[in-house]
């Protein structure tokens, strides 16, 4: 090898290291701007809860005449029950919500990616067709079984179907996830006799944070983004959930406090937010970091 | 005693039938236990009695009365704003499930390239996720699209004068597609737990064979890929066509202007509680069913021929 | 009768779903006196409403009220909810639309024997106000107050343009050109004088009435023609095309609520709307609010408003406590220390004494209120029949049949649409 050669390759290098740096920058610079497309709806919503009632409409700006935390103060104190209660019961339910979810819907998913029984096929399709039902229509039916239940104005209806895997996105989703697992895994497992609970326990969990993690995250988010079953099943304001709590504050027929509405749409993001960032990092585990070979 | 000893040897071959079919299906139907239970009592239960309320006149408030096939007759032969509520859905599947899943997916094959700041990008891009179709967006929404709104300002340096984008029949639906689509968070994070789950070794033996970035992206990512942008294709779709929410808070309820967002569900939503027509409210129901199913049955087979399965 | 269900029974599911078939079992709670009250507002009127419940259960010991509350959005959907559940509350607060729905399908409780037997007492009522909760002859609503339809005008709009403001009694041709003056002199970019009510069910009421026509006649068929509806269209039409009017495409915007009506948003000087609710408007406007009857047709002009009660207490046919539930009605209506704390919140009160008492105390907006049904006078006329099952979806037809006028149908076959639309609705029910 020549030392002509040895040069061009170290250019080469030097080059393609360049040109990573570049690529770096305008990688950056593209996610920065859309970054401030994604935060623009929260700084505007911060804005509006600070500024005074009749600006929120009227106005564009983003920056408010005058700053106020008066509505934060009336948004948490002003309705009957504080806003703190509400905090609390939502917690509460997307807990649960979360927990059900991740059991139940895993036991099943792992039936359908990996267990062999007679109907397989027929119950996948089922499973799949529940996802299609609009639920305004099996509203009043489940309504009528939770109130003869009498789990009406409880949390029971919003959460023991959780533990039932009613939710069939989280099923379909682990479902295609467990089925990207190598199948080396399990059958070699199999052969030295373990249980199918065992290798659903000791293999396929495992081997799934990043799925788990999702399904965690959503089932959060979701239910307590949830206004339509809190608003069907809790009557007590002492139940009440964050969403309810905050459409007491508005009103399209009579007054409205928008302040204090934007003022707790904030606040109840905060909860949300460190629940994603906590269970992100679980994302980014899984079989790229736990040093899984084929 | 014959018939006894008969009922006996019977009954025992049943047994012994459900005993060899307990030990080759019972595993799975035990891991399938708690799903099974709550689809019997949750979901068959009230999905019949909605099949069955298609066929009466039920209002809410009294029993209701059968008319047969008179519900779905009507909505075939008789209801316009039926066929215009699925061109709505139809229009907003069409553009927003593949925009969104596009956008979903660059981004997240972006922040998958191991750069400084992952974890803070993956959270503001998950952000509009978070802040879901509340009260709130809808109130920022009609403002940031509205005549004077920040978008008509924005094109206004541009020498451009907007109209009053969603509030105008010929762009309302278009400004709940960037809605939809501005919300990719959760597409994103399922596309994201994918690529974390392709294996680094993969990369690692195709970067020794000299194969280039968009090389290992064809070959192996996008592939492995599959099951993922399956399911997220089926979701979304599937999704899309129940679309409510975004619909219902932004035009506060009415499908306006001129029925240009009345989505399928929001009429369903308005004749079952608004007009009191749950029977037919609940026919209505099961044709977007059939429609759905179709959709997704058609998926599916296609599926075979794309997407890549390790079993 | 109540029947009990054993709650945690085996067979709870299967019962419910027995129990489907007729979808509307009685209601299955027997507690003694517990009142369940349900009601639309917000946050102001929930404060109210609790309060009053206080000091009910104070003075009645042994009975206890639970309230319930929602936004308008979402009231309908909860209590039809409850209803077909076979759990409708007690006391529920009713629409002038719904309570014939309600009414009609057996839902509500005749109240003429509590008013017989004294538990509820609407002595201070006068009998247009009881009158306006009857349906079919029988009293199924006790109106929690008055209000009428109203033009809510932003004066500071028009005394900055130095447009003197529509007055009473000022005709429609005159009050387009005002409008159109307005604009004219306001001269910003997105502001015109009025809101574009050919869409509104209750403005375009009012405007057939004048012309002596109705929306709808006693045996619940279309009160108008399509000469009515042309004329109707086109005089919008022809207001939006002078400028007087706020275009199609910033009235759309408008989803009938408070936040996005045209004075609300700042597009427009005038908006239509009910007399109640000057106070949520007056929240959203940094600048004063009058309000000013509907212009009229001119000097034969027919009285086209009229007071209507604003919202009901009704009570539910299986209501376990009727006697208890009628007690607290009535407390809410007439109890000097409850109708104190409620003021005109709902509509200014129907009970004359309650009335008087209550002018020392009103604020400005309560007291504007009160002045505004007053000074109505010959602008009002009788209530008009109940409105026909139906009548909410061609509220929504009209809506949606001036939208697209606006965005260029002609006059002519937009009213034709809505003809042929309301028929049929109204044939189908």
């Amino acid at each position: 090898m020549t030392d002509a050669t040895l040069s061009v390759a170290a250019a080469d290098l030097e080059a393609a290291a360049r040109r990573r740096r570049i690529l770096n920058l305008v990688v950056h610079g593209l996610l920065i701007a859309a970054s401030v497309l994604m935060l623009y709806p929260l700084l505007w919503m911060l804005s509006a809860s600070l500024r005074p009632e009749a600006e929120i409409f009227g106005s564009t700006s983003i920056w408010p005449s005058e700053i106020s935390f008066e509505a934060y103060r009336r948004g948490w104190f002003g309705l009957q029950e504080s806003f703190g209660v509400f905090f609390r019961n939502s917690f509460v339910i997307a807990v649960l919500s979360v927990i059900g979810n991740v059991m139940a819907c895993s036991l099943a998913a792992y039936a359908f990616a990996r267990l062999k029984f007679r109907g397989r096929n027929f119950w996948f399709a089922i499973m799949l067709g529940t996802l299609m039902i609009p639920y305004h229509v099996t509203l009043i039916p489940q309504y009528v079984l939770f109130l003869n239940l009498g789990w009406v104005d409880t949390f029971l209806p919003l959460v023991v179907p959780k533990f039932l895997a009613h939710d069939a996105f989280f099923i379909f989703l682990m479902v295609q996830f467990f089925r990207g697992i190598p199948r080396e895994l399990d059958e070699a497992a199999m052969m030295d006799g373990c249980s199918p609970w065992r290798i659903y326990w000791k293999i396929m969990l495992p081997l799934s944070m990043p799925v788990l993690a999702t399904a965690a995250i959503f089932s959060f988010l979701w239910t307590w983004d949830d206004f339509f079953g809190p608003l069907i099943y809790l009557n007590d304001m002492r139940n009440f959930t964050v969403q309810l709590g905050l459409r007491s504050f508005v009103d399209s027929s009579s007054q409205s406090d928008w302040g204090g509405l934007f003022a707790m749409s904030t606040l109840t993001l905060v909860p949300v937010f460190f629940f994603f960032l906590f269970f992100q990092r679980l994302l980014i585990e899984g079989i790229a970091t736990t040093g899984m070979k084929r | 005693m014959p018939a006894p000893a008969a009922a006996g040897a019977a009954g025992a071959e049943r047994a012994g039938r459900f005993a060899r079919f307990w030990s080759a299906n019972g595993a799975g139907y035990m891991f399938l236990a708690p799903w099974l239970i709550g689809f019997m009592v949750l979901t068959a239960g009230p999905a019949l009695i909605s099949l069955y309320l298609s066929l009466t006149d039920f209002d809410l408030l009294r029993p209701p009365n059968w008319v047969g096939t008179a519900n779905y007759e009507r909505i075939f032969t008789a209801d316009a704003k039926f066929m215009a509520s699925m061109r709505v859905t139809l229009f907003f599947v069409i553009f927003s499930v593949p925009l969104k899943l596009a956008f979903a997916l660059a981004v997240a094959v972006a922040l998958n390239r191991g750069i400084r700041g992952l974890p803070l990008y993956r959270a503001i891009f998950y952000l509009p996720s978070l802040l879901g179709t509340s009260v709130a967006i809808a109130v920022l929404w009609r403002q940031l699209f509205a005549r004077d709104g920040l978008v008509n300002s924005f094109l206004a340096t541009f020498g451009i004068e907007g109209p009053s984008w969603i509030s105008h029949p010929d762009y309302a639906l278009w400004t709940l597609i960037i809605l939809s689509v501005w919300q990719f968070g959760s597409p994103m994070i399922i596309f994201l737990a994918g690529l974390r789950q392709i294996p680094t070794d993969m990369y690692e033996a195709a970067s020794l064979d000299g194969a280039s970035k968009s090389r290992q992206f064809w070959k192996i990512t996008l592939p492995l890929l599959t099951p993922v942008i399956f399911f997220n294709a089926v979701v979304q779709t599937i999704e899309s066509f129940k679309a409510f929410t975004p619909a219902f808070i932004i035009s506060g309820g009415t499908g306006g202007p001129v029925n240009s967002t009345l989505f399928y569900t929001l009429y369903l939503y308005q004749e079952a509680f608004g007009f009191l027509r749950m029977g037919y409210a609940s026919a209505l129901a099961w044709i977007l069913v059939v429609i759905i199913a179709a959709f997704t049955a058609l998926s599916f087979l296609s599926s075979r021929y794309w997407v890549h399965y390790d079993d | 009768m109540t029947t009990r269900i054993d709650r945690r029974g085996v067979l709870a599911g299967a019962a419910a779903f027995g129990s489907l078939g007729a979808l509307g079992i009685p209601a299955a709670w027997a507690q003694d006196a517990r009142i369940r009250l349900l009601w639309w507002g917000s946050q102001n009127r929930n404060e109210r409403t609790a309060a009053v419940i206080d000091l009910f259960t104070g003075a009645n010991p042994g009975v206890a009220v639970e309230g319930e509350s929602a936004g308008w959005d979402a009231y309908w959907a909860r209590l039809a909810t409850q209803t077909a559940g076979g759990n409708a509350p007690d006391v529920m607060q009713m629409d002038y639309r719904y309570i014939f729905e309600y009414a009609r399908r057996g839902v509500l409780l005749a109240l003429d024997d509590a008013m017989a037997d004294g538990a509820l007492d609407l002595s201070g009522f006068s009998q247009e106000a009881i009158a306006g909760g009857q349906v079919d002859g029988k009293t199924y609503g006790v109106s929690l107050g008055a209000n009428s339809s109203t033009m809510i005008v932003s004066q500071a709009a028009f005394e900055e343009a130095g447009v003197a403001l529509p007055e009473k009694g000022i005709t429609w041709d005159d009050f387009a050109a005002r409008a159109a003056e307005l604009t004219e002199k306001a001269g910003k970019r997105g502001f015109y004088g009025s809101a574009d009510a050919g869409g509104l069910e209750p403005t375009f009421e009012g405007w057939l009435r004048q012309r002596g026509k109705a929306l709808y006649d006693a045996e619940s068929k279309l009160g108008f023609d399509a000469e009515d509806a042309t004329a109707w269209f086109a005089m919008w039409q022809a207001m939006r095309e002078s400028g007087a009017c706020v275009p199609a495409d910033l009235q759309a915007l408008d989803q009938l609520n408070i936040e996005t009506s045209m004075v609300s948003l700042g597009h427009a000087g005038v908006s239509f709307a009910h007399s109640n609710q000057i106070v949520g408007y007056q929240g959203m406007s940094q600048t004063p609010l009058v309000m000013v009857p509907y212009p009229i047709g001119g000097p034969d002009s027919k009285p086209g408003q009229y007071l209507k009660p604003s919202m009901f207490f009704s009570l539910s046919a299986n209501s376990g406590v009727p006697a208890e539930a009628a007690g607290f009605v009535s407390f809410f209506v007439n109890d000097p220390a409850a109708t104190e704390v409620l003021g005109v919140e709902r509509g200014v009160p129907e009970s004359a004494p309650v009335r008087e008492a209550l002018k020392a105390s009103l604020d400005a907006l309560g007291q504007a209120q009160i002045d505004y049904i007053e000074s109505l006078g010959d602008l009002a006329g009788p209530l008009p029949p109940p409105p026909p099952a139906g009548a909410g979806e061609i509220q929504f037809a009209l809506k949606r049949i001036n939208e697209e006028v606006g965005f260029g149908t002609p006059p002519e076959a937009g009213a034709e649409a809505l003809i042929s639309e309301a028929t049929a609705i109204l044939e189908r029910g």
